[in-house]
């Protein structure tokens, strides 16, 4: 446990020695800010649908650029320069190693989200009060945001694992946050069942009734079981070196 | 097995693919020995010390540290050990103190403790004066310090290191290799090197492997009369002898020392008039010498001289994994200088010549 720690403590303040820890609080700042603000009216037009499609563009614009660069290096870079092999001797379990790996990503996000907490609080609380706010719909949309971060995070570093190359790691992680974003899109095209089945795999449509204010236990499990599966891949890859 | 025996190797194999990186290698080390793991470019040095620190699985066979399999309990291994692979790789972001706090709190070192430890081994490794740098901006030499000070830091009882002393410079080289030395006097070594002076500075032992396999293990002069073609140099008095005994012949003692088992050759060497000086070649694995003394006594024959002709570390290491190339390559390297017997390099020269020539013949034969 200890170790565990200790690696996403590690892993944490490493963003903060480039600058991309920075980089991708601001630009993420910005781009959740724009969508927050004025997409479709955002805030200033207090309606349920705006919401909805609020949160969604989101977590889209968290898979686009700010995942894919947080987890890219994460298993990658330790293998290119071999500093994965110091890490590995240290007394510590591979489990512990992909843990505090994914710990150490998933509060970089979690600091960002926080940041982005800011918003609503400008809207509804100082300077500007534009009434009161039914906290509901926010603090939901945020669980779902939160979730769905987990589980693109552990998508990431489980293709971090796969590959020495941070590139090929950055691209891969965006095509598959892309893909399963779109799924219900994709699925509209595919005929019934597998139509329907695509839907229920897709990120926006496990993400809308978090958007809506409900907290539905199925998204919840969609989103965590994707994590506990991608974790457990990202560990057997980093095991699979020793048979190599 | 015995509770000295610190690394324990048992018939480690690993397979990459196709390619036998590893073939049954088995070594002990025990406790407080600083063995030198010798072997050319890709022979598998790097391979086993990765399997004994538990960064990859054999294909066959076990390895124990301290007692613990490196298999069934990786956690009681690492923690016994201090590892420095090859290259020192580091995170180039961190500071020196902050990389090495980093290590001594996964490895659940508390704050005052890591203090403590941190002054030490900054001391030893020589690096106080850098501990607030960051590592990306060090040279390649303190990084290497930094990788030995990171292996230190918990104060381990088991010590591995792949080429800790690789790409540094002479005075650099030297001095870690001095800090290895001053390490070894309390702990277990385990440390691969390319070069030979180090060896014979830093390592009573030495376990040479050669394509994947365990070519020699033993104390360095052991090593260094392995190779199948130990020297003896036997002068006897030719004028006087013990007693009312006479004084031999040339032949009458070529003869008595060709007899002794375990000589294959024995070859008249110039000298002064004083004395009959021969050179015989034996069998590397015995030690003909008290024979040949047993062999004066009893005929009577005054020893001037005996010593066994020790070719030097370089010499055998090429001997035990060259060869093949060698003779793939229908070269022979070229004689490395004997650090041991410079008086008599001179005089054995032409010597040296005929016999390598004759042992070229050999080596085609078989
Ligand atoms: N991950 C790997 N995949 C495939 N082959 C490997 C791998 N690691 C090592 N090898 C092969 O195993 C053999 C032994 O390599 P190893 O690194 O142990 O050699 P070494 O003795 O450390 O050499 P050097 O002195 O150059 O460091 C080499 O032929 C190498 O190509
Ligand atoms: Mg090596």
């Amino acid at each position: 446990m200890k170790g565990t720690l200790a690696i996403a403590g590690r892993e944490f303040r490493s963003y903060f020695y480039s600058p991309l820890a920075y980089v991708v609080i601001c630009v993420g700042l910005f781009l959740l800010g724009i969508f927050f603000f004025l997409f479709r009216g955002g805030f200033w037009q207090i309606d349920r649908a705006s919401f909805d499609r609020m949160f969604q563009y989101g977590a889209l614009g968290l898979s686009l650029f700010i995942i894919p660069v947080i987890t890219m290096r994460l298993l990658a870079e330790e293998k290119r320069s071999g500093t994965l092999e110091m890490l590995i001797t240290l007394p510590v379990k591979d489990t512990e190693v992909i843990l505090g790996k994914y710990l150490g990503a998933l509060g970089l996000v979690l600091v960002l989200l926080l940041g982005t907490a800011l918003y609503p609080i400008f809207m509804f609380g100082w300077p500007w009060n534009l009434g009161p706010l039914d906290p509901g719909p926010v603090l939901a949309g945020y669980l779902g945001l939160i979730l769905f971060s987990a589980a693109a995070i552990a998508i990431g570093l489980m293709v971090s694992a796969f590959t020495e190359s941070q590139t090929v790691a950055f691209f891969i992680t965006f095509v598959a946050l892309l893909i399963l974003h779109n799924l219900s899109t994709i699925g509209e095209f595919a005929p019934g069942a597998i139509g329907e089945f695509l839907r229920v795999l897709s990120f926006d449509t496990n993400l809308q009734k978090f958007a809506r204010g409900l907290i539905d236990t199925r998204n919840v499990i969609y989103f965590l079981s994707i994590t506990g599966l991608c974790l457990v891949m990202a560990f057997r890859t980093l095991e699979s070196r020793k048979w190599s | 097995m015995s509770t000295d025996v610190m690394i324990h190797a048992d018939n480690l194999t690993k397979m990459f693919g196709s390619l036998t990186a590893l073939d049954r290698v088995s070594f002990d080390v025990r406790r407080g020995e600083v063995v030198g793991f010798l072997g050319p470019n890709g022979a598998g040095k790097s391979t086993t010390m990765r399997i004994l620190t538990c960064f990859i699985s054999p294909t066959a066979g076990t390895a124990k540290i301290h007692g613990f399999d490196v298999f069934d309990q990786p956690l009681e291994v690492r923690k016994k050990l201090g590892y420095l692979p090859q290259r020192a790789p580091l995170y180039h972001d961190m500071t020196v103190w902050s990389y090495l706090e980093f290590c001594a709190a996964v490895r659940e070192i508390d704050g005052s403790e890591f203090k403590k430890r941190l002054k030490k081994s900054a001391e030893i490794c020589g690096i106080a004066q850098v501990l607030g740098k960051d590592i990306r901006t060090l040279s390649h030499g303190y990084r290497q310090r930094v990788g030995l000070a990171q292996a230190l830091i918990h104060d381990p009882p088991i010590l591995i290191l792949d080429e800790p002393t690789s790409d540094l410079d002479p005075n650099e080289k030297t001095e870690v290799i001095n800090y290895i030395r001053e390490i070894g006097r309390e702990r277990t070594v385990l440390l691969s090197t390319h070069n030979l002076s180090e060896v014979e500075s830093a390592c009573a032992r030495a376990v040479i492997v050669s394509k994947g396999r365990v070519v020699a293990d033993g104390t360095l002069d052991d090593i260094r009369a392995k190779s199948g073609r130990t020297r003896y140099v036997v002068s006897v008095h030719e004028k006087k002898a013990q007693g009312d005994q006479v004084a031999p012949t040339a032949q009458q003692v070529a003869d008595a020392l060709s007899s002794i088992v375990g000589v294959s050759t024995v070859r008249e060497t110039p000298s002064d008039d004083t004395t009959h000086t021969f050179t015989l070649q034996a069998a590397g694995d015995v030690d003909v010498r008290s024979d040949i003394f047993q062999l004066m006594v009893d005929k009577g024959w005054l020893l001037i001289e005996l010593h066994r002709d020790a070719q030097s570390l370089g010499d055998v290491f090429r001997d035990l994994t060259k060869s093949e190339s060698r003779m793939a390559r229908g070269f022979r390297a070229e004689p490395e200088e004997d650090e041991e017997d410079e008086e008599d390099e001179d005089e054995d020269e032409d010597q040296d010549e005929d016999e390598d020539d004759s042992d070229e013949e050999e080596d085609e034969k078989s």
